[in-house]
């Protein structure tokens, strides 16, 4: 653990939101961001010190919108969410009950929401939604909180995560990006309750990967409901959170002097040159792809360096995957011209090459 | 006409800016009464124009512009609301049905200080009004979060179990739907209100038509009997609790959660 600490440097660490945990399983393969998250070092605050703030974080009409949406599903005791569950679970008429884990205070928030679904699990007295619960998470030896938007249990003794999202489904189709966003997060709550089951001595299975997703409904307000079924994304994160606990591996081969530091001056501005914090990140491998824009802090800073080296990452996974063997972009724009010769095993992929520069030639013409 | 028309166009570029003004200085106050004589303005000038073509004359339209007023206090408004649903309330129902029934001129915000208010009366001069507006109360005796109910209510109807936000919302549907059938004319808004609340009452809606208040009540009556048994029992429960443990102010207002004296120690 010394080392982790060594390359946050002394500076308190980050916790871990189930947006970061999100982000996190969105990019497996992406070294620096796991090696960072292990430390808990402030990517914000290094993606600024950088000059490569991230152009997110969301905006206030996006979090207004979301806010008025949840609080229609749950008004009333869940109202929307019962007929939805009735429609789409079958739930039966009489489980209708309602705890609002929030009546204790915050500070007691996690132990009451164990408390809940403890006596839940036991069937003692199972109320179908619990409002505002808390989840915690073991993350790399901290503990990092979480809030889903509700936990539903009911029918045949199975928990249920809820999410609700803003974005509208339209004639039953959402924006795949979105849907996949919301199942990685979804994924991160039902990893945690399942966690929170095995820990008090219940079968962890009972918490369903099939997580309910509510969204409006086409172009009106009201709120439909579908099933998401989560197993992949539980999976990466899984790997990604074990890859977590064994970051050493992550270590290996990198100078034991390493640091991400970021210690603040008496003004509060960090003492380290962005030149030598740039030179440090560099040595960790990263692997951008362009939907990092949307979920990492440091996305600027890793698309500039990629297209400082030009590398086909750049142009999505796709094109990466297809220009396999091809090392870079300047070596594919010479495939393409004919300007360099095809190696062995690159003829395929000149080819396809020569005729798409082709199809650009004579479009222009 | 038409320089009269120039001014009030001059007048309501001014005043656009000035709200500008106001919203980046923070200024919440004075932004909305800008708004509000920008609305003005507005009008006027819609007025204005229609004057000069008498036959663009819409009926009604200044009365669905026309911002709602009461001449009466916003806790008799809230009052007014609550007596109708007979339950415990969330402000944002107290508001929609003062909208459907009655002036309209209830805002959410309005309501966010009003049991803080009514708890600070009720301490330095404790049962001087005819009826307080209290909080309903937890299975752990705290105050419930954002529902707002009457003092007079017995403890049974102001506490609530898991099962009675349900309950309650049923209840609420049924005299919403009941005080529909007594009057002569309905107002649109109102139908619109049990419409909504229909919708997530098995067998009460059909589509999106406007809904019948005896089908509602019929079906709301079904869907009651299921769980009242059960509610009845967890609120006597909790309301014998609540009866032995409470002081005067708490059994109105709540005992005070461990949050609460978190800031003291």
């Amino acid at each position: 653990m010394n080392r982790l600490d060594r390359l946050r440097g002394p500076v308190p660490p980050r916790a871990h939101d189930a947006r970061a945990l999100a982000a996190l399983a969105a990019n497996p393969g992406c070294a620096r961001r796991a090696l960072m998250d292990a430390a808990g070092v402030d990517k914000d605050g290094t993606a600024r010190h950088l000059g490569f703030p991230a152009p997110f974080g969301q905006s206030q009409f996006a979090i207004t919108r979301g806010n008025v949406f949840e609080a229609l599903v749950k008004e009333n005791g869940c109202a929307e969410l019962l007929r939805l569950l009735r429609e789409l679970l079958g739930l039966p008429i009489d489980q209708v009950g309602y705890q609002d884990v929030e009546t204790v205070g915050s500070h007691l928030r996690a132990s009451h929401t164990r408390t809940l679904i403890d006596r839940a699990a036991r069937e003692l007295d199972a109320a179908v939604f619990y409002d505002h619960p808390m989840l915690s998470l073991q993350i790399a030896g901290h503990t990092a909180y979480l809030e889903p938007d509700v936990l539903a249990f009911q029918l045949g003794g199975r928990f249920h995560i809820v999410e609700i999202k803003s974005f509208s489904v339209i004639d039953g189709q959402a924006e795949p990006e979105k849907v996949a966003a919301a199942a990685r997060q979804a994924a991160v709550y039902v990893l945690a309750l399942r966690a929170l089951m095995a820990d008090l001595g219940h079968d962890p299975e009972r918490v369903s990967h099939d997580v309910v997703l509510v969204c409006p409904e086409n172009f009106a307000n009201r709120p439909t409901a579908s099933l998401v079924d989560v197993r992949r994304q539980l999976a990466v994160l899984k790997r990604q959170l074990v890859r977590m606990t064994r970051v050493d591996r992550l270590l290996e081969g990198l100078p034991p002097e390493l640091t991400f530091s970021l210690e603040p001056d008496d003004e509060g501005v960090p003492t380290r040159s962005a030149r030598e914090l740039a030179e440090a990140l560099g040595r960790v491998p990263a692997r951008y792809a362009p939907d990092c824009l949307s979920t990492c802090d440091m996305c600027m800073f890793c698309r500039d360096e990629a297209r400082a080296c030009g590398s086909t990452d750049l142009l999505g996974r796709q094109v990466r995957d297809q220009l396999g063997g091809v090392s870079g972009a300047a070596e594919a724009l010479g495939l393409a011209e004919g300007t360099i010769v095809p190696g062995e095993g690159q003829e395929e992929i000149a080819r396809v090459l020569r005729l798409a520069n082709r199809l650009r030639e004579e479009c222009l013409r | 006409m038409s320089e009269s028309l120039d001014a009030l166009e001059r007048r309501i570029a001014e005043l656009r800016a000035e709200v500008r003004r106001a919203v980046k200085a923070r200024d919440g106050m004075r932004a909305r009464q800008l708004r509000a004589d920008l609305r003005r303005a507005e009008l006027a000038w819609d007025e204005a124009i229609m004057a000069e073509d008498p036959a663009a004359i819409v009926p009604g339209l200044r009365e669905l512009q026309e911002p709602a007023t009461s001449l009466l206090p916003i806790r008799e408004q809230v009052h007014q609301a609550l007596l109708l649903l007979g339950v415990p309330s969330a402000a944002r129902m107290v508001v929609a049905v003062n909208a459907a029934f009655f002036s309209g001129a209830l805002r959410g915000p309005q309501l966010t200080s009003l049991r803080r208010d009514e708890e600070r009366s009720f301490r330095s001069d404790p049962y001087a009004r005819p009826y307080y507006l209290c909080a309903a109360l937890t299975d752990r005796l705290s105050p419930a979060r954002g529902l707002l109910a009457d003092s007079t209510w017995p403890l049974e109807a102001r506490v609530v179990g898991p099962l009675s936000p349900r309950v309650d919302y049923l209840t609420a549907a049924v005299r919403i739907a009941e005080h529909l059938e007594r009057l002569a004319d309905p107002p649109p808004g109102a139908v619109r209100l049990l419409s909504r609340m229909a919708q997530n009452i098995p067998g009460a809606a059909e589509g999106f038509a406007p809904t019948d208040p005896t089908t509602v009540i019929r079906a709301a009556r079904a869907e009651l009997e299921v769980h009242l048994a059960a509610d009845a029992a967890q609120r006597a429960e909790v309301a014998a609790r609540a009866g032995e443990q409470l002081t005067d102010v708490e059994r109105l207002f709540g005992a005070s959660t461990l949050s609460t004296l978190r800031g003291a120690c």
